[in-house]
């Protein structure tokens, strides 16, 4: 079912035991908003691998499904390879060149800087990677609004997670209730798939308009924005080993920056 | 005090050619538990929305006389002041349920309000507990059945404490044996809590039972009140505002223009076979040999 | 219509040994094997979550088995598309938001017709019957999604009569409507259960299956587990029950009625009545 599929796209997260699941969410979101800037800072291809490896561990060490970890490294390893390619046909600077094809010319350091490229891309995907496997949609919502998000917006990004499922089921109901009625939704001129997806469009549309309406009849019967001081039921606690994970965080994003930056380490 | 009273109230939404309200009188005494029925169309929803102020606080019409819950004038409370007195549940379980996971539905409304955690913690238990649904705190909604989310929107209702539940067709996704558990639950409110009840059918087969009084309505008014006794012993009242009599009443009907009689005095199944059980067997005594 | 199934025309449908799961892995039938003959009222009932909108989907091709074939008209389903087969096998889906799209009724009701390839005239007449025996031929200019419930409904219904099948498949019908809607959507069914096209009515409302369906399929869990003509059916309250399923009020009286010769066989308010009446009569 499509509706599955969505879901699994949507939500990589699994549950599992592992310390990467139970640190606090917003410690995981702050690694991984250094270990993307430490991908950016970085730019020796060996350190960037290196980087790559040890965000590989952590990648195994969240322990995600094998079939989970696939479909979404699928993604990413076809994007590092399409980099890989494109990256020297389009960036003719430097010397030596390797080989010319008429106005195309391959060389040496741009095939480096495709592949220290496509490296970053791995580390920077991998990364995010990590937080969607090990944590729920809710507690990445709530760190964020533990954080400073304000509670309307996390209250909107919930809902439209929450509702991604149900309409994407409501998009293949309708698919089948127009196949039902004798449609061929991928045969005919362009101009007519277009068409075809126009009417696959209108009631998805309007039922998305109706199931808004009662939703907010249902908010506000729930005292929804009654009061600027809201409480919450769960909220999250730092404790000695998220504080210990955060040390290491920092230390991993300091540490290489002393070394490039301070004491000139071609890293 | 009652629960619910309003006076000569009508509404009438924007670009309507009549009021979906038409002077509505009605009280609701605390703790009772009243069957309001009609066909689509007939104003039920309309009403339903007055009782906590989504009306005339959120959806847009022209309201005029008076409505109160608790002595509290609708339209000078806020919804979610109102909401502490009056909880209401949908008819479409899945566009009412919102979170994440069953726990966040319940302690949605509390945390609004902002209540201590210790409290939000024993009322969502409380809650769950209730509705039969404690140990199903992390599901999300969408991975429950359709009797349980009925269930969920109640208990996230309920986490507010109401002192009434307001309930607009909570059956209309649901099969004969989660309608009848809806409303034991229901039935279960009442007794312990003294719940005070407003369910809206169209449709009164399962639900009349359970009610103390019935209202029916027609056209944006109320054309009816009584005990359920009364009100279905008229079968084509019912059928005039284009709700079915239940089968019960129906086969009472029947009976009697048959054989002129028994009248059947009561509306649950259990009693009506007891009538009929005890006059067939008081005519064995006279009984006519067959062949 | 009673079917009656000749020699040289097999069942219009059929299902040999169908087991189907989605792609998640959730179960939803299991070895089910049923004939649908031209003609029959049919209620597929049980509780939800029983698999009966999954039976629909796979009549219709929407759905493709697992394991076992799906027969229409005795050709394999397999072979022939979703297309081909709704020439057969129309099916109203629970939801009317879900198929509604046009921007009035008419264009609506002639969609189905016209993906079948009709001829303009022909097609035309078609969604005008359709209209007719639903009576909304007077809302033929309006704009499907700005009707009430009950009348997006019965748009909804018209497409797929519009489509003249063979065997008319109705997802929960009655949702959403009031008593009058109900009965008139109902009345016209039975209409066309006459004229002998075959009606399969997935509902929860036992009420509409004791007083229009002939036959009744239950299922639970993926099984078909009671297949039987309608009276028979509701004397078996146990299988109902494990369906999620209670039969209608009268039906049940009559169970419990049961010691005093009232036939427990009755199916409506007014045979019921009759029962009764006879019982008293004879004890007078």
């Amino acid at each position: 079912m499509g509706c599955q599929n969505m879901t699994g796209f949507v939500d990589l997260y699994s549950e599992g035991g592992t310390f990467l699941h139970r640190i606090d969410a917003r410690v995981k979101i702050v690694a991984v908003l250094f270990l993307s800037v430490l991908a950016f800072l970085l730019s020796n291809v060996y350190s960037l691998t290196l980087l790559l490896a040890f965000i590989f561990i952590l990648l195994f060490l969240a322990r995600a499904s094998l079939s989970r970890t696939w479909f979404a490294l699928r993604f990413v390893i076809r994007f590092m390879v399409l980099i890989v390619v494109l990256w020297p046909i389009f960036d003719p600077s430097g010397t030596p060149v390797w080989a010319t094809f008429g106005p195309v010319k391959i060389t040496e350091p741009a095939v480096w800087r495709g592949v220290t490229s496509a490296v970053r891309v791995g580390c920077l995907a991998c990364v995010w990677y990590i937080l969607m496997f090990t944590t729920s949609q809710r507690d990445l919502v709530r760190a964020l609004v533990k954080m400073g998000l304000r509670f309307d917006f996390g209250l909107a990004l919930a809902i439209s997670l929450r509702f991604l499922p149900t309409f994407s089921a409501t998009i293949d109901s309708i698919k089948d209730a127009e196949r039902a009625r004798g449609m061929e939704l991928d045969k005919g001129s362009l101009l007519k798939r277009s068409r075809n997806y126009v009417a696959i469009l209108v009631p998805t549309i309007v039922s998305a308009l109706r199931s808004a309406d009662t939703l907010s009849l249902a908010l506000h019967s729930r005292a929804y924005g009654a009061r600027a001081d809201r409480t919450y039921l769960r909220e999250p606690k730092m404790r000695r080993q998220d504080a210990a994970a955060l040390s290491v965080v920092i230390a991993l994003l300091v540490v290489p920056v002393f070394f490039k930056f301070v004491l000139g380490v071609p890293l | 005090m009652n629960a619910l009273r309003m006076r000569d109230v009508s509404v009438r939404y924007p670009d309507a050619d009549r009021d979906s309200l038409d002077s509505v009188s009605l009280d609701i005494a605390r703790g009772e538990w009243v069957l309001l029925l009609g066909a689509n169309g007939a104003g039920k929803s309309t009403l339903c929305m007055l009782t906590n102020g989504l009306i005339p606080h959120v959806v847009k019409c022209s309201l005029k006389g008076q409505v109160e819950v608790f002595g509290k004038d609708v339209a000078r409370h806020s919804v979610a002041t109102l909401s502490t007195k009056v909880g209401i549940v949908f008819q479409e379980p899945e566009n009412q349920l919102f979170c994440m996971s069953a726990e966040e539905e319940v302690a949605f409304g509390p945390e609004n309000l902002a209540i201590d955690r210790e409290e939000i913690a024993a009322r969502v238990e409380w809650a769950l507990e209730t509705v039969g649904l404690l140990g199903c705190n992390d599901r999300p909604p969408s991975s429950l059945s359709g009797g349980q989310k009925q269930r969920l929107a109640i208990a996230a209702a309920l986490s507010m404490r109401p002192e009434m539940l307001v309930l607009d067709e909570p059956t209309y996704a649901l099969d004969p044996i989660g309608r009848i558990e809806l409303y034991s639950l229901l039935a279960d409110l009442k007794k312990k809590h003294n719940m005070t009840v407003l369910v809206v059918e169209r449709d009164a087969e399962e639900a009349a039972a359970f009610a103390d009084r019935i209202a029916l309505m027609s056209e944006g008014r109320i054309v009816r009140t009584g005990r359920p006794k009364e009100v279905l012993a008229d079968p084509n009242a019912l059928r005039f505002i284009g709700v079915p009599p239940p089968q019960l009443c129906e086969f009472s009907e029947a009976l009697y223009t048959r054989v002129g009689g028994p009248k059947i005095d009561s509306i649950t199944l259990e009693a009506v076979a007891r009538e009929i059980s005890t006059v067939l067997s008081a005519k064995k005594g006279v009984e006519v040999i067959h062949p | 219509m009673i079917p009656c199934p000749t020699a040289d025309e097999g069942p219009i449908a059929a299902m040999r040994n169908v087991d189907f799961s989605y792609d998640d892995g959730t179960e939803a039938l299991h070895s089910v094997t049923l004939d649908v003959w031209r003609g029959e009222h049919i209620a597929l009932v049980g509780g939800n979550g029983s698999g009966k909108t999954t039976i629909a989907k796979l009549l219709n091709g929407l759905l493709r088995p697992s394991r076992g074939h799906v027969l229409v008209k005795g050709n394999d389903a397999a072979k022939e598309s979703v297309a081909a087969l709704s020439r057969t096998v129309g099916y109203a889906f629970q939801n009317p938001d879900h198929q509604l799209f046009c921007s009035t009724v008419a264009e609506e009701v002639l969609f189905g017709p016209k993906n079948l390839g009709f001829a303009d005239a022909k097609a035309v007449e078609k969604a005008d019957r359709a209209l007719s025996l639903m009576s909304i031929g007077h809302l033929k200019d309006k704009a499907p999604l700005s009707l009430s419930l009950g009348d997006r409904r019965r748009v909804s219904v018209a497409s797929v009569i519009a489509m003249d099948p063979e065997v008319l498949v109705l997802d929960e019908p009655s949702t959403g409507l009031d008593a009058g809607e109900a009965a008139e959507l109902m009345r016209a069914l039975d209409g066309l259960n006459q004229e002998g096209k075959t009606i399969i009515l997935i509902t929860h409302e036992m009420r509409l299956v004791a007083e229009h369906s002939e036959r009744v399929l239950v299922m639970a869990h993926g099984h078909v587990v009671l297949d039987c003509r309608t009276r028979v059916a509701f004397s078996e309250p146990e299988a109902l029950h494990e369906s999620g399923l209670i039969p209608p009020a009268a039906i049940q009286l009559a169970h419990r009625l049961s010691d005093f010769g009232v036939s427990p066989e009755v199916l409506t308010v007014d045979e019921l009545a009759e029962e009764v009446a006879k019982v008293w009569g004879a004890r007078i």
